[in-house]
């Protein structure tokens, strides 16, 4: 196994995009915290912080279009035949790219949030107090790391989902089509899912409902009121989801004919 | 001698469309067998099976005794191969990829020797995706030799190879069959098969139709004096009276048999001795070409009948 994920981790680090994406994610945040620096009144520090000066949006993104793709090239480039006649098992190919895209995942969220962190103490240091209490008790610093850690499993259950429909259609562009919808359509569809869970209870179990988690960590009030699960009940929903996928993926994998 | 490569009863079928019919065959060990059939035979088909990429729906295929299954690999550990098109990452140098599926350092000593062999020296270290068709073949070529297996399977290895190429592929197939390496290809260069394979498995319509050495299918494909006269007619009748066997269609083309030591003497004597006058003679050895177009015609008439 160990073999299989240094040989994916090289392929990784070999791609150009690799490294052009982190560019882009770091210019974005350093200019981002510039701008919010010199004019507070338009870009609010606090609010772009908590937003890790976009740095969220921007690996989102990325991964999601990483974790089409680590499956995907190996059709579009004919690698399959190469990768899968040597002597490891299928299964065991489909989970070192999970752990593969589990390590690069690790990557970009520490980066994003060291850097933000870095921007916050030379930019900001006066205006943001990592010791101040927020809404829920946490302070900024300790809900910083929730929030970072409650997206990282939300995170994890776009990227399951992409995952499997980058097994069933072996095409990139219908596996980052429905990442990037899930994630932009849960903002927009809160009040129809209010009124939709409102009429049919069972339908809280869905797993839009469950991307809504670190909000409801966030504001639990608010978001209980849409939702109607605790928060443990919402961690639940994100694991179990997270392994259907998974294994249905794992599942298409083992059974394809190449 | 023993078997690396047995293969009983396959079969397999693409939804309702069978595409194997029952195929069995064997493999000797340090033989280099050739693979042989039309388009749509199923030799691919057959190949994607040994290495595990399609399932089958019955059938035992064992790699040094070992049983070979969509849920038993281990074998495959000493086979390389190259199916249809080389695959190849296009961000990746070709020595990347050498790289990339070498299991140990101590592989790569025997890479930089086949990258020697192959000419591949000058740009193996470039981007795969600036390779041109050779190129790129000669590469998978090279990975289909890495880990020093013990049965490598080529599907079509000199397409888009250049004279200068074929030949130094053959030179590196003929002298890594001389380490004992067993080699499974399979072509449609008829010229190129001679050359180099010592078993021919022949299959059409999914079925293995003959499983024989080159040189018994040489042998039978029988060998010929082509002729050209004054007058073909009267030469046609000369010969046939003078015992000679000749071919049903329109050219005039006597069948030599293995005992017609002096037959070029005796039709050349018959010919002249009615008085006709000899414009060409040819005389054509068994080629792999006229036995294998004879023996799949002659399956094809089984079929219809």
């Amino acid at each position: 196994m160990l073999t299989l994920v240094r040989q994916e981790l090289f392929k990784l680090i070999k791609k150009r995009s690799t490294w052009i994406t982190t560019i882009i994610m770091l210019v974005t945040q350093i200019g981002l915290a510039i701008w919010a620096k010199t004019t507070p009144k338009v870009l609010d520090p606090r609010a772009v912080f908590d937003q890790q000066f976009f740095g969220v949006v921007w690996y989102l993104f990325f991964l999601i279009a990483a974790a089409a793709s680590i499956i995907t090239m190996e059709f579009q480039y004919g690698t399959i035949k190469e990768v899968l006649y040597r002597k490891y098992y299928r299964g065991e190919i489909m989970v070192s790219k999970w752990l593969t895209l589990f390590i690069y995942s690790l990557y970009w969220v520490v980066l994003s949030w060291v850097v933000s962190m870095l921007l916050r103490a030379v930019l900001f240091a006066d205006k943001i107090d990592l010791g101040a209490k927020v809404a829920n008790g946490n302070t900024v610093l300790m809900d910083s790391i929730q929030q970072t850690a409650a997206s990282f499993l939300t995170l994890w259950l776009l990227l399951s989902l992409v995952l499997l429909l980058a097994n069933l259609f072996k095409n990139s562009a219908v596996a980052v089509s429905v990442g990037i919808v899930g994630y932009f359509v849960t903002q927009t569809l809160a009040s129809i899912l209010t009124m939709l869970i409102h009429k049919w209870a069972w339908l809280k179990w869905n797993p839009l409902t469950m991307l809504f988690y670190p909000s409801q960590l966030s504001s639990y009030d608010m978001y209980h009121a849409m939702t109607k699960l605790t928060n443990v009940q919402m961690f639940c929903g994100n694991v179990v989801y997270i392994a259907i996928f998974l294994g249905l993926g794992y599942w298409i994998f083992k059974k394809r004919s190449v | 001698m023993s078997e690396i490569l047995t293969i009983s009863n396959l079969n397999k079928s693409f939804g309702s469309k069978k595409v194997l019919h029952d195929v069995s065959l064997t493999v000797e060990t340090g033989h280099i067998v050739g693979l042989v059939g039309p388009n749509g035979a199923g030799k691919s088909t057959i190949m994607k099976t040994i290495l595990g990429l399609i399932n089958y729906q019955s059938g035992d295929i064992k790699i040094n005794g070992q049983v070979v299954s969509p849920t038993s690999h281990q074998a495959l550990s000493k086979v390389g191969a190259l199916i249809e098109y080389p695959g190849l990452y296009p961000f990746l140098s070709g020595w990347d990829h050498l790289r990339l599926f070498a299991d140990g350092d101590n592989r790569l000593e025997h890479m930089q020797d086949i990258v020697s062999k192959l000419k591949m020296d000058g740009y193996i270290k470039q981007k795969a995706k600036g390779y041109s068709l050779g190129m790129k073949q000669k590469l998978g070529i090279a990975m289909a030799l890495l880990n020093d297996p013990d049965l490598v399977i080529l599907d079509e290895p000199m397409n888009g190879l250049d004279p200068q190429a074929t030949k130094d592929l053959r030179d590196l197939i003929l002298d890594e069959a001389k380490d004992g390496k067993t080699f499974l290809i399979s072509s449609h260069i008829l010229s190129e098969l001679e050359k180099l394979a010592q078993d021919l498995l022949i299959i059409d319509h999914g079925s293995i139709i003959r499983q024989t050495t080159m040189s018994e299918l040489l042998a039978s494909g029988g060998s010929f004096i082509d002729l050209q006269t004054s007058d073909d007619q009267a030469a046609r009748q000369a010969l046939q009276a003078a015992g000679f066997e000749l071919t049903n269609d329109a050219s005039l083309r006597v069948v030599l048999t293995d005992s017609d030591d002096n037959a070029m003497t005796n039709v050349l004597g018959t010919l002249n001795n009615a008085g006709l006058t000899v414009k060409d003679v040819k005389h054509e050895e068994g080629s792999l070409e006229s036995s294998l177009l004879d023996l799949l015609a002659h399956d094809q008439d089984q079929v219809k009948e």
